[in-house]
């Protein structure tokens, strides 16, 4: 089937298995791999990506669902100026471990920093509540995406 | 794979028309894409529906609010239309799945996946919601109580999807509500068991009550009996043995991975004590 999609602001379009999932085509079509692929089932949040804005585990997402639409991967968030403040969070708290969960974990972030941002610790867990980290950092990602919060609050973007 | 991508509601149930038996609908994906990678997708139709905008939004009807079947729990939890008429509809489904999860999940998908823990069917049926079922050229409406036959069976046809589903605009106006969702975590966890609960009561005196319950049964139900006995009693005089008993007649827990049966009920029991006193 004919599906076209725009990533990171690339637009493409392929003649390919509609049910593909969306994470194979961002790593194999588009050889971005930023976008990790751990439980493959939508438990853990490794894989998430913005589509249309809004977030989505691609290990189940399928290419027709992405038909027309576009998508950001963290690649593309790191280089925002609120996606710049978060690297620069998670980086000053050491909230990067083993470093598999982070992109997923920097996608939902992004979201919430973007749509809400309030410096609010419940929020921040729920809205990081798909994403799951192995190596047990919750605690410094929380402060990472409370401190990135904040700056944004205080008007340091 | 046979793989369709209608352009229309039309032209799907014209499409549909050349299958016979059973079919797959392709909505948020979130439930059949998990069954695909376990490899337990039997050789169906597959039809794409949720670029279907037809059955996307929330409505406010006459009397009643219209919720289509293809409306994603994002949108429920952005509602302004819910917030101020279905608030504990809503305000109930804040912890389904994920975030992430919330963006596709689709109100029809937890509904026809027919899970006995599907979030949204306890609330649903304390609401008297009724389910809409479309095929080409007719439409049904039947209480979402007579939707579920057996473990995993519905009534719905081979040739026919679900629609939407339609809420009386005051399902919620003047009782008391109470909803919990019990599992191993708060969030992204599938229900050990879930309780949601409307009730009246004038001085005491419980005028109206309605029950449901998830992941007891082979299907979420309302509890008549236990309605019955509770209905025109004062809470004082409700005993927890009468109650107890009237539970074990209603509802199976079993015993799974996620708990066991003892640990359900127990926990059922003082939900429902928790929610007569409240
Ligand atoms: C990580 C994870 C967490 C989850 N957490 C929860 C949770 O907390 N609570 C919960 O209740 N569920 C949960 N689920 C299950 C799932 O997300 C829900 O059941 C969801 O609502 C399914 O909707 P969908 O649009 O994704 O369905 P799909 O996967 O697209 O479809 C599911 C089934 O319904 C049928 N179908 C879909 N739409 C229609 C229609 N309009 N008419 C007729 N048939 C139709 C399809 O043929 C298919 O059999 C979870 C799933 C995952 C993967």
């Amino acid at each position: 089937m004919k599906i076209s999609l725009t990533v990171n602001g690339r637009k493409k379009e392929f003649d390919i298995d509609p049910m593909k999932r969306l994470l194979d085509v961002i790593r194999d079509d588009f050889g971005l791999t930023g976008t990790k692929e751990s439980c493959g089932e939508g438990e853990c949040g490794a894989c998430s990506v913005l589509m249309d804005g809004k977030p989505v585990t691609s290990c189940i997402v399928n290419a027709v669902h992405a038909d027309g639409k576009t998508i950001e991967t963290s690649e593309y968030l790191a280089e925002l100026p609120l996606g710049k403040l978060l690297v620069d969070c998670f980086d000053e708290t050491n909230a990067v471990q083993c470093g598999f969960c982070f992109p997923g974990f920097l996608v939902a972030a992004y979201y919430y920093l973007h749509n809400d941002g309030e410096p609010n610790l419940e929020k921040i867990k729920f809205a990081l509540s798909g994403n799951i980290c192995r190596c047990t950092g919750y605690i410094k990602i929380f402060e990472a995406v409370m401190v990135a919060c904040q700056r944004k609050k205080a008007g340091e973007l | 794979m046979r793989f369709f991508k209608p352009s229309s509601l039309p032209e799907l149930f014209l499409t549909m028309e050349n299958f016979e038996g059973e079919k797959y609908f392709l909505a948020g994906g979130t439930d059949l894409n998990i069954q695909k990678k376990k490899n337990l997708l039997q050789d169906r139709p597959v039809f794409y529906i949720n670029h279907l905008t037809e059955l996307k939004g929330i409505r406010e009807l006459h009397e009643d609010i219209l919720i289509g079947s293809l409306t994603s729990f994002r949108e429920i939890l952005d509602s302004q239309l819910l917030n101020r008429k279905l608030p504990f509809l809503q305000n109930s489904l804040a912890y389904f799945a994920s975030p992430l999860l919330q963006t596709m999940a689709t109100v029809g998908g937890n509904i026809a996946n027919a899970s006995p823990t599907a979030d949204i069917l306890p609330l649903l049926l304390v609401l008297d919601a009724r389910v809409k079922l479309l095929s080409k050229s007719k439409f049904r409406e039947l209480p979402i109580s007579e939707f579920y036959l057996g473990y995993k069976q519905t009534i719905l046809k081979s040739n026919e999807i679900i629609g939407g589903i339609i809420i009386p605009k005051t399902a919620e106006t003047g009782f008391q509500t109470y909803y919990r969702k019990v599992g191993s975590r708060k969030a992204l966890t599938i229900a050990k068991l879930a309780f949601a609960g409307l009730k009246k009561t004038e001085q005491n005196n419980i005028k109206i009550v309605k029950i449901a319950v998830g992941a007891l049964n082979e299907f979420p139900r309302r509890l008549r009996k236990l309605e019955e006995l509770i209905t025109g009693k004062y809470t004082e005089d409700l005993k927890s043995d009468e109650l107890r008993k009237i539970l074990e007649s209603e509802i199976t827990p079993i015993t799974d991975l996620r708990s066991d049966s003892d640990y359900r009920f127990e926990v059922t029991l003082n939900l429902l004590l928790e929610f007569l006193e409240e």
